[in-house]
């Protein structure tokens, strides 16, 4: 049996040409003129064909691009250490898009004015500074941190997206719940919350979310 | 210049009504031209609180559906000539009157009137956003205990949603004893919390069920402190600086009482 020309593998990414040893281009492209021309099926349209960049030089590659292209077939060259950089590279970009996401949402404020009653609630991807006070039966979630410029007994979440980094400060805190990222504090069920004359911070810190009192 | 008021409170039976009816009456009094309008459909006693339910010709949603005109159907007060009622239907549901059915009466009423009160129906459903659609300005009335508050607090949420920001609070049925003993919320906590503008503390008092059982409202009872409260809010209604009763506490034996532990 006479050894092909051109060989052709199946791979994740569509098919993949290989070529056999020595063979000039010349033969390559007669070979391939004709299976494209003899529908054999290899070759549906919107097919992605590669091939290693290493089997042609330049000028032979565009040649063979545009053979395939009359025939609505793709063709693409390939280097897999490049794929891979490549693919890295992109999980790289999207690692970044998070923490700049994380890190937009502390610094973009959603600013309210009023106080926060009973029944109404704020979801924010940002940051929130509420000058006013936020009720029972209010809830805020925000994916940054959250600022109450007056009394704080609603529901609060903070880091609503994973941000383990954000905190809550309210110049009384004194909260039904506490959530900072996936972690939650709730008031205790008896006696009244102790009120501390300064502003307080909550964050996590060790796992844990702490309250500590803050000068502002 | 006429003003519409809506009376609300979010938590019902804490006194919406007896609130309008005396505070209707009061401005009455004082000479003003008043209409109530019943907005509670189907659960018809205004009319009862005023002693006026055997005078009912016509309703409010006669009116609102176009079948009478709005003159037709008020009940004028035996004793206070400025006072009509506009009673509610007691058979309709109460999404029968529509937000603007309401403004387009009110607007008919203004000229005539120089306060029109309107009586609303607890909750935040339909018959709320009409009872309120018309209101220049709101009166939310509660209680000293946690649930009525917190519905009071929901209530100025809503009112605040629907563009009504002059709000301002009535706590009706304090009990100062209770309120001594730590049983009940103190005007500082309700204050902080809810922080609008409180122009009337009324004490509970029983002459309010004696007057709501003679059709005549407490108000109008001289020796009530409830009475005294609601002439007090009128004061306040126009303007006055009147500083809030301060209810007699325990009586010399109760603090007696206390001192010897019993
Ligand atoms: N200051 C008071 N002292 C004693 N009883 C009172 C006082 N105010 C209201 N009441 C009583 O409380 C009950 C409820 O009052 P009212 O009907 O005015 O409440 P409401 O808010 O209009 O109720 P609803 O939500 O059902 O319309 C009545 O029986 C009334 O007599
Ligand atoms: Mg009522």
């Amino acid at each position: 049996m006479s050894e092909e020309i051109v060989k052709i593998k199946g791979s994740k990414s569509g098919l993949k040409l290989d070529f056999a040893q020595g063979a000039d281009f010349a033969s390559i492209e007669r070979d391939i003129r004709g299976k494209l021309e003899s529908g054999s099926g290899f070759f549906t349209r919107g097919t992605v064909i590669q091939v290693s960049p290493s089997a042609l030089r330049k000028g032979d590659r565009d040649r063979l691009k545009k053979l395939f292209s009359q025939h609505g077939v793709l063709f693409r060259t390939t280097d897999p250490l490049q794929e891979l950089k490549a693919r890295e590279k992109k999980q790289a970009e999207k690692q970044k898009a998070v923490e700049k996401k994380h890190e937009e949402e502390v610094q973009q404020m959603v600013v309210v004015n009023r106080t926060l009653r009973g029944g109404q609630e704020i979801r924010t991807d940002s940051s929130v500074l509420i000058c006013g006070n936020v009720n029972p039966g209010a809830q805020i979630i925000a994916g940054g941190s959250i600022d109450v410029r007056g009394t704080c007994r609603g529901v609060v979440h903070a880091g609503a997206n994973g941000n383990t980094q954000a905190f809550i400060v309210a110049d009384k805190l004194m909260p039904m719940q506490i959530r900072i990222a996936n972690l939650i504090a709730r008031a205790p069920d008896d006696a009244a919350p102790e009120e501390s004359d300064n502003a307080e911070r909550a964050m996590i810190r060790d796992g844990q979310i702490v309250i500590e009192s803050i000068k502002r | 210049m006429s003003e519409v008021i809506v009376i609300t409170s979010g938590k019902g039976g804490v006194g919406k009504t007896t609130t309008t009816a005396n505070l209707g009456a009061g401005l009455a009094i004082a000479g003003k031209r008043v209409a109530l309008i019943d907005v509670d459909t189907g659960l018809r006693n205004l009319d009862l609180l005023l002693g006026l339910e055997n005078r009912i010709m016509y309703d409010l949603i006669d009116v609102t559906e176009g079948r009478q005109p709005y003159k037709k159907a008020l009940v004028k007060h035996k004793k206070f000539s400025s006072l009509y009622l506009l009673p509610t239907s007691q058979v309709k549901d109460k999404s029968a009157v529509r937000p603007e059915q309401l403004i387009k009466l009110c607007e008919e009423m203004r000229p005539e009137f120089d306060y029109i009160l309107i009586d609303c129906p607890a909750g935040i459903e339909q018959g709320f956003a009409t009872a309120i659609a018309a209101a220049d300005c709101a009166i939310v009335v509660t209680m000293p205990e946690i649930s009525a508050v917190r519905d009071a607090d929901k209530i100025i949420g809503e009112l605040g949603r629907a563009d009504k920001n002059n709000i301002k609070l009535i706590v009706n049925r304090i009990r100062p004893q209770m309120v001594e003993k730590g049983d009940m919320l103190d005007m500082e906590d309700i204050n902080d919390l809810l922080s609008i503008e409180c122009i009337g503390q009324v004490p509970d008092d029983e002459l309010v069920i004696k007057a709501t059982n003679d059709g005549k409202p407490v108000i109008t009872m001289e020796k009530s402190m409830a009475g005294q409260a609601y002439r007090n809010i009128v004061r306040r209604i126009f303007g006055e600086q009147v500083p809030f009763m301060t209810f007699p506490k325990e009586g010399f034996f109760g603090r007696l009482k206390k001192a010897f532990g019993l």
